[in-house]
């Protein structure tokens, strides 16, 4: 993953995974996941190549929608090594994460196998889904560490078959009896 | 000796209670809950330049099946006459028919707050408290037909439509394909609205609650869910035994899904597993 388009991809992953999950920080990054607190929600860092289509018709967008209060703003690009879209959105004040598809619809964190044409649309489909008094679970950080470098996947699968997470030891027996186990190479714990 | 995946809907009393205490049991060891992680942490969309081995990438299918094994051997490990029933959505169509009932999976959510309250899986049982979720709520979920705009289930034209098509899938290996087997069943489809909705998206929709994000595992009618969309991609082997899982060889340095999806003999992660070896389960189990 280091030549031709490649390298804009390569770059990319390093950057969210050196401001996430790099070093031993890692292991504290996910360890904060899953439980109920505020934190800064990133939607993801988006391919490169891929055209741009409208995002929410601006840069930011500030509502009380069903009674929540939906907050979102368009990041700026500095920092980041692709021109593509980076949102921070907000329900009632917890971040509410967004992934993208590549027709350059955006699907949320709370409705998974739909997507919608902009932010806000996907922020208000949440609400929607969101039941009377339920409040926002922060399940961010660990989903911007989804790329590895060829090199690293045969680590992933080490650690698909080996690692003990932190004590988490499934014993698992899968296909063929071959003594693989269950667990997801960010240590995703709560 | 394989052993057999049956009909949820063709279940015994015994072998009904004995699935549920099983899934009950690994919920109770913590076991589950490592699960409802797993597919949280892999589920990343085709607009990132993250490797996608989960959803929106031909590996959905070998992926999944791999997860249903992990998750059968826990509840084997419990009680090892259990295997992983299937619901066939194409028939068993309605909000109270199997497996909503009392002794499987419990029924529907109620009107207030979609909170599943009768059934092995209702909160007040004390056993199936939620622990990985979207949302602070620690209760199961569920929305079944989607009361305030209502779907329908896919149907067996919807299924045959992605039976019928003879290549596993096509560049660029996404969720913005047409044409392929893989992404007619995981059903990503374009445009907005009811219509771009197809088979298994569909069918996480159509149950809504839990089901319909990030934590769906939450809502063990997941693993049904995936058994008979498995069972399907064994009926499309059989139906285009010359054709098979693709891409053959990953994609090359200049092909922008370089790195991102997974090839016939890559690994699967978090598995040592490729998807040439999970393409033929003959020898671990059979759907009746």
């Amino acid at each position: 993953m280091v030549d031709g388009d490649g390298a804009t991809a390569a770059g990319a992953t390093e950057q969210v995974r050196a401001s996430t999950t790099a070093g031993p920080g890692r292991r504290r990054v996910t360890r904060g996941l899953l439980s109920c607190v505020a934190a800064l929600a990133l939607a993801p860092v988006v391919a490169a190549s891929r055209p741009v289509p409208p995002a929410a018709g601006g840069d930011s967008f500030d509502e009380t929608y069903r009674g929540r209060h939906i907050q979102g703003v368009r990041l700026p690009a500095a920092g980041r090594s692709t021109s593509d879209d980076a949102w921070r959105i907000t329900v009632d004040g917890r971040p509410l994460h967004l992934m993208r598809r590549a027709d350059g619809t955006w699907l949320s964190m709370v409705d998974h196998y739909t997507s919608y044409r902009t932010p806000l649309e996907a922020a208000r489909a949440a609400v929607d889904e969101l039941g009377p008094g339920q409040r926002l679970c922060d399940l961010a950080p660990g989903l911007l560490d989804h790329t590895l470098p060829d090199g690293a996947k045969d680590m992933m699968g080490r650690m698909g078959t080996t690692v003990d997470m932190d004590g988490m030891d499934m014993g698992g027996v899968g296909a063929g009896g071959t003594g693989m186990r269950v667990g997801g190479r960010h240590g995703v714990r709560s | 000796m394989a052993y057999v995946r049956k009909n949820v809907g063709g279940l015994t009393a015994n072998e009904r209670k004995r699935f549920v205490d099983a899934l009950l049991e690994v919920k109770r060891r913590g076991e589950y809950d490592e699960f409802v992680r797993t597919h949280i942490a892999y589920f990343a969309a085709d607009g990132e330049t993250h490797l996608r081995a989960a959803h929106m990438a031909p590996s959905f299918l070998p992926w999944h099946r791999r997860f249903l094994l992990d998750l059968e051997s826990a509840l084997r490990r419990v009680d090892p006459s259990v295997t992983l029933p299937y619901w066939d959505w194409t028939r068993d169509r309605t909000t109270t028919s199997t497996p909503w009932t009392k002794d499987l999976l419990g029924g529907n959510g109620r009107r207030s707050d979609q909170q599943v309250v009768n059934g092995p899986f209702a909160y007040a049982t004390g056993g199936w408290t939620i622990k990985v979720g979207v949302t602070d709520g620690r209760y199961l979920t569920r929305d079944l037909g989607r009361a305030a705009s209502p779907l329908q289930l896919p149907t067996k034209d919807d299924v045959n439509w992605a039976l019928n098509d003879p290549v596993y899938d096509v560049r660029p290996w996404d969720s913005t394909v047409t044409q392929g087997f893989r992404n007619k069943l995981e059903g990503w489809g374009t445009g907005s609205g009811s219509a771009s909705w197809h088979n298994h998206n569909r069918v996480h929709r159509w149950v809504g609650g839990a089901m319909l994000g990030a934590a769906s595992v939450n809502d063990p009618v997941f693993w049904l869910h995936h058994a008979y969309l498995d069972m399907q991609w064994e009926r499309w082997q059989r139906a285009h035994s010359s054709h098979r899982y693709l891409p053959a060889d990953p994609p090359g340095a200049d092909d922008p899904q370089h790195g991102r999806v997974v090839a016939r003999h890559d690994k699967l992660p978090p598995w040592n597993d490729t998807p040439d070896q999970l393409e033929d389960m003959s020898g671990i189990y059979r759907y009746e």
